[in-house]
């Protein structure tokens, strides 16, 4: 697909020196920005559409939005998912109007345009009025996404129809992902429903507040870890065995410990689930990643899902203007998990990362206040600091991707607006480097590497 | 699993008495008046110990869906709450440290269309209520939460206490950044 818009001479860098450590407040609130980001980013990314648990039947659809594009996700007869428009060719209109559902047909209310539940057009009202040269039905479908591909059991779309391939896109990222998707037998589903709630702020504060900053939850949080766990305070932090990881914008930061977000869940039964299946997971992923699922971490995919491995939150933050996103909130478990943990977790989740959890209340007040106080013609030409552990980049034998010691830092933010402006800046997506070489191209599945990662 | 009256509304709901409704009607006025306040322990005094707070998040469906979004308790909630849990979301404030609630935020609740019923079980009440939820903070953010209300009371030694609150709230995106706010 041809994305229309792109072609003004890019000159992003100069809003950020990544070297340096500094970014420009611009981009937080520009409106001209934050519309070439909605054609460089959002049009030519894979974006997160649906979990495959949401649509476990056919003609299981849910409504989205790629960007500020509305779409259809929807569960086919044999097993596949397609993402289309959620625009009728006639005149436009929506032609669903629900967050989700099940249905044989979309149909537009203006018209009675009809399509499947694959987006083809199978009918109109008073189909007569159209002579045999006015109409190729099989032109006139909704609109699909270039390409859809899952990892598992998180589906993706993208509008464009070049550049990488979701696992290239992922690259050595799904090392990571795996001890959130794949740390015990049957994978992960979400809990029924979705939260949306709205905030005025910038998106991009939503995702690198989740990719890297560790440093903000002992200060910003503190009274939701004292609210959760009988006055404690935050757990501490071990500079020395925690770490940001950065793979093509992608980020991870966590310690190395096994406990501290599943203790800032506040449910003890989680906590004592997760250590009867831990010796299970060593084997399953190794014993690094067994130490580190559970531990204060954070974490999001490039460009707007974010989540807290532990503590069970998923979330993606959909843009709506350049000073307003729409938040929508999951709840991630094991399939396999019996009952009372999954409502243990569903019920921890929402009294801490819910909009009124006693964590996500301070979130939102901060980067609102981040946002908006750009307003300011002189305020918004300051930069803003983006230096913290410049110097503590580490080869390290088994952890993939750009990594740095100590899990206070800005590095993962730093790899997330160097990925940023690699696609604000890149024509074709082929020219943008991986970031940083892959380890792990190649490997199909990342689960087992005897030898090769396990410590 | 609970002996206690249901919320759903059962063959006839028997109107209470002018004297109980009155009674009632006064005690959800005056649990306004605590939240408003910020007067949390008399507040938290007014729930009993049985308490089930839920406030289902509630996606926007065909009306042929027949997906059970009000009272299936596995699925997302704003609140799915007993009272150890809404002791533990308040005593964020006793921290000194919520960070967001200092400047407070102004509230005002109002409570209307308070209907009352018998349930089957004598000394419980079903109140059926509207509210609407006004908040504003710091300079000039300001929100309504709207919605409806459906409630046991029971009666206790000199008070009524509130057993079971369903809050049906209007919205489907939440229009507000967070939900400091009990309704």
């Amino acid at each position: 697909m041809r994305i229309e818009g792109i072609g003004r001479e890019p000159e992003f860098s100069r809003y950020m020196d990544l070297k340096e450590g500094w970014l420009d407040r611009r981009i937080f609130s520009d409106a001209e920005i934050y519309e070439e980001e909605l054609y460089r980013i959002f049009a030519r990314s894979w974006l997160f559409v649906a979990h495959e648990s949401q649509l476990p039947k056919a003609g299981d659809f849910l409504t989205t939005h790629m960007g500020e594009d509305a779409v259809i996700v929807a569960r086919q007869p044999d097993g596949s998912i397609k993402v289309f428009l959620n625009s009728c060719p006639h005149r436009g209109n929506k032609v669903c109007f629900a967050d989700a559902g099940n249905t044989r047909r979309f149909v537009c209310n203006y018209h009675g345009w009809a399509f499947d539940t694959a987006g083809e057009l199978k009918g109109m009202h008073e189909e007569y009025c159209y002579d045999d040269n006015d109409i190729d039905r099989r032109k006139n479908g909704l609109k699909q996404v270039a390409r859809v591909a899952g990892y598992k059991g998180l589906v993706f779309a993208t509008f464009a129809e070049d550049g990488p391939s979701l696992d290239a896109w992922l690259g050595d990222f799904r090392w990571y992902l795996d001890m959130l998707l794949d740390n015990e037998e049957g994978g992960t589903e979400l809990i029924g429903g979705c939260i949306k709630s709205v905030m005025n702020a910038n998106w991009k504060f939503g995702v690198e507040n989740f990719i890297g900053d560790a440093y903000h939850a002992g200060w910003t949080h503190d009274s939701g870890c004292r609210s959760m766990n009988n006055g404690q305070p935050f757990p501490p932090i071990d500079m020395e065995n925690s770490y940001h990881a950065s793979v093509n914008g992608h980020g991870w930061e966590f310690g190395t410990e096994g406990v501290g977000d599943l203790f800032l869940l506040g449910r003890p039964k989680v906590l004592e689930y997760y250590e009867r299946i831990r010796p299970k997971m060593a084997q399953r992923l190794g014993e690094m990643r067994s130490k580190i699922f559970g531990s204060v971490a954070s974490a999001s995919i490039f460009p707007n899902v974010s989540f807290l491995p532990g503590i069970s939150t998923f979330r993606q933050w959909q843009p709506k203007g350049p000073m307003e996103f729409e938040l929508k909130t999951w709840v991630i478990v094991n399939k396999s998990m019996p009952d009372d943990i999954k409502n243990e977790i569903t019920k921890g989740v929402m009294q801490t990362f819910g909009p009124g959890g006693t964590f996500e209340m301070d979130d939102g007040e901060n980067w609102s206040n981040c946002t908006t106080v750009n307003r300011g013609v002189v305020t918004r030409h300051e930069r803003l600091h983006y230096r913290c552990g410049i110097s503590r980049e580490i080869e390290h034998d088994t952890l993939p991707g750009i990594v740095y010691r100590g899990q206070y830092n800005d590095a993962n933010q730093r790899g997330f607006y160097q990925r940023w402006l690699d696609m604000m800046e890149a024509d074709k997506l082929e020219a943008m480097p991986d970031r940083p070489e892959s380890r792990l191209s190649g490997v199909g599945e990342t689960r087992n590497l005897p030898g090769l990662f396990a410590l | 699993m609970t002996q206690n009256a249901t919320l759903e509304r059962p063959q006839t709901g028997q109107g209470a008495s002018l004297e109980l409704t009155h009674a009632l009607t006064q005690t959800v006025y005056r649990e306004a008046r605590m939240l408003d306040d910020e007067n949390y322990a008399d507040w938290v005094d007014m729930l009993a110990d049985d308490l089930l707070y839920h406030m289902p998040g509630i996606e926007t469906r065909y009306r042929r869906d027949k997906t059970d979004q009000i009272t299936d308790l596995t699925r997302m909630a704003y609140y799915n709450d007993n009272l150890t849990e809404i002791k533990k979301r308040l005593s964020r404030l006793e921290t000194g440290t919520a960070w967001s609630e200092d400047p407070a935020t102004r509230y005002t609740h109002i409570i209307t269309n308070v209907e009352v019923e018998l349930t089957e079980k004598s000394g419980e009440y079903r109140v059926y209520s509207n509210f609407y939820a006004y908040r504003n903070r710091n300079e000039r953010e300001e929100d309504s939460l709207i919605g409806n209300r459906v409630d046991i009371w029971r009666e206790a030694e000199s008070a009524f206490q509130l057993v079971t609150r369903r809050i049906i709230l209007k919205h489907n995106v939440l229009l507000s950044k967070n939900l400091n706010i009990f309704l």
